[in-house]
């Protein structure tokens, strides 16, 4: 709470000064975030081997995930913990629908993200009302029955059991081939533009009214209602939002991995995707991005080792405990502070 | 058939409701999820399983649990009450980081494979009740279960401690406000609990086994029970733990292939005909 009222400030501030001057900032800040989208699209593939290309990728994959949890922590206060069952099963659908139904790769897209719309609706109509504790359980306990499922022996034509799916496709989509999404360099481009629009796109609902009555709700629910507001729907909204990014995150995954398995599905990637966005902070849309790459690669440092869990034990106390709003929140407070310094100097 | 399905339900219940009842209590004080439990469980067993190697079962019973409280007030100086100005997911999180690094340290210092702990030999075989043939250990351990239960149930009962901790479990605020020192409650209360999960850790060495993977099993178990028992509610969370145990039992037995769906389908049906759980916890502040 005290850091939204801090931050508030330097926002007051800027509505004190002449309108050019803000319209002049916001175009100098498009420039950049245009530069930077440019240059971060190309520039790797030159200057990393595929090794770093490879797990950039998965850390950028996993940060997708992150922002559509961290998305739903911060604006409506509730945490699902049953994410990797959409971006997992997403994947099932889409090998199925293409080997099984005879449908066209872009086709079998669009069957799979209407199977996650429906889902994630039909899921948050049922668990959306509940507490916070109990909305987390549920998530939960949704995508463990979902894991279970695949495993079942009746499911075990279409799902191959804990072998999993092989997942290539023929042809071309959206002007690719299969090739591109399996190379670690040049699906580095993809997955970097798909991070820009999932985290442009949160940006934009998070400042728009419909985020303004999610965190309104979130503070106080009761008070919303009596107010006048619906309280259920833009939730639920919210909630099939999140999903629709889990979804297409676990698409790219798919597309990247050739390769589909319940390890996809399991709680293991649900807690990573937490874990990275608490370490790169909630309050952000590029701070779950960050903290997908920083979780992959201190992943693949540690893990060598054997310690991937208790790196994660740690790392959730850690920046729970020292750096609550994670890396990228604690440098936003640094620059911020430093600026707010600059000014009063100069006032 | 239908006895022996009951009898191991209540086994498996007894175990489930001193875990289960724990966490109730220190979410009725803190408002906080202690995901560790799980891993405050393996810790008992492990130690547990130490001691047995050592000096027998019995002084086992009674140390681990007792190193357990140590544990549990570490857990509320160090980590419940500096944080409780903080949001109650973000502490329930930290318990959970907490819970990862216990259970990763015990398998780094045990190893992975999985530890089996001999019944005391006044425990072993089978004993007949009413034509029904049973080991003894598991008849020991419904007793220990349904008993600890029932001094719990006397203790919030009848005692001015336990009256408090209905106060302060039903309104923090106002029972705060009529003098109750809710920061040592809690501490008692953590420490028990942790006690209750080494007994219950104690009590599994030689009914399941000691492995690495203990730990998450309980929690997944416990937190569904707690939340179907309505968080906070004590009597819910032994009620919920007795339906669970059956769930689970009864599954296994009747739809082997379905059974480890079982528990969830019943956390689904639950709270879609009472989204707060079947107990009365707290109403959402």
């Amino acid at each position: 709470m005290n850091g939204e009222a801090a931050a508030r400030v330097p926002v007051q501030r800027d509505a004190l000064r002449a309108p050019t001057a803000r319209a002049g900032w916001r175009i100098g800040a498009g420039a950049a975030a245009l530069l930077a989208f440019g240059v971060g699209a190309v520039a790797p593939q030159y200057v990393a081997s595929d090794f770093i290309l490879k797990l950039a990728d998965g850390g950028l994959l996993l940060g997708i995930l992150a922002l559509a949890i961290a998305f739903l922590m911060s604006q409506t206060g509730l945490v699902t913990i049953g994410a990797a069952s959409v971006y997992g099963g997403v994947g099932y659908f889409f090998a199925i629908g293409m080997t099984e139904w005879d449908l066209s790769p872009l086709a079998a897209i669009a069957v799979s993200m209407v199977v996650v719309i429906l889902y994630a609706a039909a899921l948050g109509a049922l668990i959306i009302r509940t507490t916070p504790l109990a909305f987390m359980m549920l998530t939960l306990a949704a995508g463990e029955m979902i894991s279970h499922a695949v495993l079942l022996e009746g499911l075990r034509d279409y799902t191959s059991g804990a072998d999993g799916l092989v997942v290539s496709f023929q042809g071309t989509l959206f002007g690719l081939e299969s090739g591109d999404f399996t190379n670690a360099a040049r699906f580095w481009a993809i997955v970097w533009t798909a991070a820009w629009v999932a985290g442009l796109a949160a940006w934009g609902v998070r400042r728009s009214r419909f985020g303004a009555v999610l965190r309104a709700t979130r503070q106080n629910e009761e008070r919303m209602r009596f107010s006048g507001f619906d309280t259920y729907a833009p939730r639920l909204a919210a909630f099939v939002f999140v999903n629709v990014i889990a979804g297409a995150c676990g698409l790219l995954h798919v597309l990247n991995s050739g390769f589909v398995s319940p390890e996809s599905l399991g709680l293991g990637v649900s807690t990573n995707a937490l874990v990275a966005a608490l370490i790169g902070g909630t309050a952000t849309s590029a701070g779950p991005l960050v903290g997908g790459l920083i979780f992959a690669f201190a992943q693949d440092e540690f893990g060598a080792r054997g310690f991937t869990q208790l790196l994660t034990g740690i790392a959730i106390v850690l920046f729970i405990v020292v750096f609550p709003g994670g890396v990228v929140g604690a440098l936003d407070a640094f620059v911020r502070g430093m600026f707010r310094k600059r000014q009063q100097e100069s006032d | 058939m239908i006895p022996l399905l009951i009898a191991n339900s209540l086994a498996l219940a007894s175990l489930l409701v001193m875990m289960s009842s724990g966490l109730a209590l220190i979410y009725g004080l803190r408002d906080v999820i202690n995901f560790g439990h799980g891993a405050l469980y393996m810790l008992g067993a492990y130690i547990g399983y130490s001691i047995a190697n050592v000096a027998g079962f019995w002084v086992a019973l009674v140390v681990s649990p007792a190193l357990l409280a140590l544990v549990g007030a570490a857990l509320e100086y160090l980590a419940l009450r500096p944080l409780q100005r903080r949001s109650h997911i973000e502490v329930a999180l930290v318990t959970l980081g907490l819970g990862i690094i216990l259970g990763q340290a015990l398998i780094f210092i045990y190893g992975g494979e999985a530890r089996t702990v001999e019944a005391p030999p006044s425990l072993a075989g089978s004993v007949t009740v009413f034509r029904l043939t049973y080991p003894v250990y598991r008849l020991f351990l419904i007793g220990v279960g349904l008993g600890s239960c029932g001094l719990l149930a006397l203790w919030l009962n009848f005692t001015t401690s336990g009256l408090h901790i209905r106060a302060v479990s039903q309104d923090p605020s106002v029972a705060r406000m009529m003098g109750i020192n809710s920061d040592r409650l809690s501490f008692l209360v953590t420490s028990l609990s942790a006690a209750f999960a080494g007994v219950a850790g104690v009590l599994a060495g030689p009914y399941l086994s000691v492995d690495p993977g203990m730990d998450v099993t309980m929690i997944v178990s416990c937190l569904i029970i707690v939340v179907i028992g309505g968080a906070g509610s004590i009597a819910g969370a032994i009620v919920a733990a007795l339906l669970y145990g059956f769930v689970q039992v009864a599954g296994s037995v009747f739809l082997p292939d379905l059974a480890a769906l079982a528990p969830y389908a019943l956390l689904m049906v639950v709270l879609l005909v009472a989204p707060r759980g079947i107990g009365r916890g707290r109403a959402p502040a």
